[in-house]
């Protein structure tokens, strides 16, 4: 059934932004995720911003993708903007409730912060909305594989990440039918006190859970009679190619902000 | 064993051999299988039925080395599945009953490429093999789709394509289209049918009209091979179907029970077509 | 329980671009002590359909009549008892440790007394002939087994009108003929079964009324023989023969089930 399309969703279309390498993508955003908070004058937000704005539009990733901002995030926002708005003491007095005083300096300040994180995480957004998943824990895999040599299990673990999307949808829409099921035999999910609603829903996290399980076996029988055995001798039908083009978007995205923290 | 098998292939080299293999699982008292032995020729489609905990299942697993029997021994190719389960498993791919929980990948190529990673193939040889197996099952176009996004019957039709791209010489098909609606099985069962003659295919159903054409059908019960006919003979036979729970597909079963004889057996419409021909005659006599 | 639905429209994902409209319209009763049989391939509007019989979902226009009375204003628990709901796979929801508690689930939840909750569990049990399974875990029974005890779990209830989503998709021939079997035995006690399927010949076997949907609406309603033989490209295997043969024999009459198909063209070949 049709799922609206929330920020962050991978938005499948052709774009020079989805043809980029993930890793290319993936450092970008990580460097202008650490230097934005170098970023400290007006202009060179608006900088920043106008120049997401481009690569926005780039994408061919609807812009209204962006509006619908998930509710812990508006949150953080509106915290950021208020506490600093309140608490912070510069400028001319604008307001006056006694105890609580809002000062210009502190209203622009607090607007200045909160525009910052909400940049933040339009640029994860696009990232993941021009990345599909696969490539980005390809991508991931790619940069963490140094690790190896660590002992850390980045095959596995992208091997964990790649099952964990395929089966999210499907778990989803098993829930759903669970709960349907269940209200069918007379299940009532909103009655009674934590305790109790707590309570009600073992019937249906329980089957849930034991269904999980079931799958993961079927799953491993499946996946071991295709001759998975583990990352050793393995290749990868997504080849990562990390080209000019890659350079150039990494080389621009590194002016920019150069040009965001100096002005 | 019946020996009365009609007119079997024996002729071409073998494909699948198994000598009296036995197997439990832990915990159980009745085998699962005892005593199974049989031969596949290569380019066979053997069907394989019986009612549920016949061993139909263990016996799929075991060919593909999921499973290694107590006792007794089987051949995939020359290849001992218990014994070199990773050559077996690149000569046999196993076809499960819930496409749902055979398919690794969020998207629907890198599913089909699945199995060839597992092999190491080189990208360029992947591209033209995921390629080709999307086109013989009919998805081609469907190369960036969501995994979970398709239909039941979609969903079987990729997992064969998964299994058709490291190209194994044996398939083994267990209740391929149980999950499915009609026109998914519809679907699957028209790509089978092409793979006729290209592949040695063992195909586990409870639904005898997918094996109208089938070269042979093991029936299998209490772990064991109750008899080995062509479907002609199975069909015509209400001893044997009726001891092992199978149940006629309505056409045949009116032709029975209409004391036609059973003309040469392709497809459930001609079926109908030769019963009504006959019914014809005789009405006008 | 006379059981009215009446001009039910349904939409998925209403005011955005994803909007599907599921049913459109269906106008459709079923009557007392019937079994009506629901055809109609993937996309149709069956399972979409299934809900509304007990609310489950809401239709975005319409009324579902219970007996003429409005079931929104009915209690919800009292309504779902009235109309017992068995979804398609429906072991996918088997949960309790043992067979029989999870077939006491239902009843439980209705607030009946042990005693007669025993009584229920055992009845049901017995309607799917699985009573000996009533110690076993459910996790661990074969899969027509679960499906069986998946049907009593609704069963126990004592619904006045059975809704079965596609009860026989997957199952091995016996457990299917157990099922079938159990549909009739519900007929002969009066209580009223829909049978939502696309197998049509398993529909052509027990249905006393049939209806087709189609994109969500109602395409044909009526007796098996009226619809089938109407509608050629949903007929079951036996319409399909006879069909064929009336082509030349238009004076044969429209048998629908098997043993009433069988017995008029064995007359039709002693001449």
């Amino acid at each position: 059934m049709g799922v609206s399309r929330s920020l962050g969703r991978f938005y499948p279309v052709d774009s020079p932004l989805h043809a980029l390498d993930p890793r290319a993508k993936i450092l970008a955003v990580m460097s202008l995720v650490l230097g934005l908070f170098f970023v400290r004058s007006i202009p060179g937000l608006v900088l920043m911003a106008v120049a997401l704005l481009a690569v926005v539009v780039m994408s061919r990733v609807p812009v209204k993708a962006f509006l619908k901002l998930p509710r812990v995030v508006l949150f953080i926002v509106v915290f950021t903007a208020l506490f600093q708005a309140l608490f912070s003491r510069q400028g001319e007095v604008l307001l006056d409730w006694g105890l609580l005083e809002v000062h210009e300096g502190g209203l622009l300040m607090g607007i200045f912060l909160a525009f910052r994180v909400l940049l933040l995480v339009w640029m994860a957004g696009l990232l993941t909305a021009t990345t599909g998943p696969v490539a980005l824990f390809d991508g991931l895999e790619d940069l963490l594989s140094p690790l190896r040599r660590l002992r850390f299990p980045s095959h596995e673990v992208a091997m964990m990440v790649t099952i964990a999307l395929r089966f999210i949808p499907t778990l989803q829409e098993e829930a759903a039918k669970i709960t349907r099921a269940q209200a069918a035999r007379g299940a009532g999910f909103d009655e009674g006190g934590p305790i109790r609603r707590a309570r009600s829903l073992l019937p249906v996290l329980l089957p849930l859970v034991i269904g999980a399980f079931r799958r993961a076996d079927e799953l491993a029988e499946a996946m071991e009679s295709r001759g998975y055995r583990g990352g050793i001798g393995r290749t990868r039908y997504r080849e990562l190619r990390f080209g000019l083009r890659d350079i150039a978007a990494l080389t621009v995205t590194m002016l920019i902000l150069a040009l965001g923290i100096a002005l | 064993m019946d020996s009365t098998t009609g007119e079997v292939r024996d002729s071409g080299p073998l494909a699948v051999s198994c000598e009296n293999l036995a197997f439990s699982y832990p915990g159980t008292e009745r085998p699962a299988l005892s005593n199974v032995s049989f031969e596949v020729r290569a380019g066979e489609y053997v069907g394989v039925v019986g009612p549920n905990g016949g061993g139909k299942s263990t016996l799929a697993r075991m060919l593909n080395g999921l499973l290694a029997p107590d006792s007794g021994s089987s051949r995939v190719l020359g290849v001992d599945p218990a014994v070199e389960p990773f050559e077996a498993r690149k000569k046999v791919g196993v076809l499960f009953q819930n496409p749902e929980n055979s398919l690794v990948a969020p998207f629907v190529e890198d599913d089909v490429a699945f199995g060839l990673e597992n092999r190491g193939a080189p990208v360029e040889e992947m591209r033209v093999r995921v390629r080709s197996a999307l086109r013989a099952v009919g998805l081609e176009g469907y190369e960036k789709r969501e995994t979970h996004t398709l239909s039941g019957g979609e969903k079987q039709c990729l997992a064969l394509a998964g299994l058709l791209a490291v190209e194994p010489e044996v398939l083994v098909l267990d209740e391929p289209t149980s999950m499915l609606d009609p026109p998914g099985k519809r679907g699957l069962l028209r790509i089978l049918d092409g793979l006729r003659g290209n592949k040695t295919v063992l195909h586990v159903t409870h639904h005898l009209e997918e094996l109208l054409w089938a070269d042979r059908i093991l029936v299998l019960n209490e772990g064991q091979v109750m008899s080995e006919v062509v479907p002609s003979v199975l069909f015509s036979d209400a001893r044997l179907l009726g001891e092992n729970g199978l149940v006629l597909p309505p056409v045949l079963r009116l032709a029975r029970d209409l004391g036609l004889d059973l003309p040469e057996i392709d497809s459930s419409e001609e079926l109908a077509q030769a019963i009504l021909k006959e019914m014809g005659k005789r009405v006008i006599r | 329980m006379r059981l009215e639905l009446e001009e039910i429209s349904y939409v998925y994902s209403r005011g955005t671009p994803f909007e599907i409209a599921a049913l459109r319209g269906v106008s459709l009763a079923v009557e007392a002590g019937e079994v009506l049989g629901v055809c109609g391939g993937t996309g149709s509007g069956k399972s979409t359909l299934a809900q509304h019989t007990n609310l489950l979902l809401s239709p975005t226009s319409g009324r579902v009549l219970v007996d003429g009375v409005d079931a929104a204003s009915l209690e919800k628990i009292r309504l779902r008892q009235r109309v017992g709901l068995v979804f398609q796979f429906p072991e996918q929801a088997l949960f309790a440790p043992t067979v029989e508690e999870d077939v006491a689930f239902a009843p439980r939840q209705l607030g009946l007394d042990e005693e007669e909750v025993r009584t229920r569990v055992e009845e049901a049990l017995v309607a799917l002939g699985a009573s000996r399974l009533a110690r076993r875990s459910p996790h661990n029974l074969s899969g027509g087994e679960k499906r069986r005890v998946a049907v009593a779990g609704v069963l126990a209830m004592n619904p006045e009108v059975l809704v079965l989503d596609e009860p026989t998709a997957g199952l091995d021939p016996a457990t299917r003929e157990t099922l079938l079997d159990l549909i009739r035995s519900l007929r002969g006690a009066g209580i009223s079964v829909v049978l939502i399927s696309h197998d049509l010949d398993e529909v052509a076997e027990v249905a006393d009324r049939v209806c087709i949907l189609e994109q969500g609406e109602v395409k044909a309603v009526g007796t098996p023989a009226e619809v089938f033989y109407g509608h050629p490209e949903y007929a079951p295997t036996m319409v399909r023969v006879v069909s064929s043969l009336r082509e030349n024999y238009p004076e044969i009459v429209q048998p629908v089930r098997y043993v009433e198909t069988v017995n008029v063209l064995k007359k039709l070949l002693e001449g």
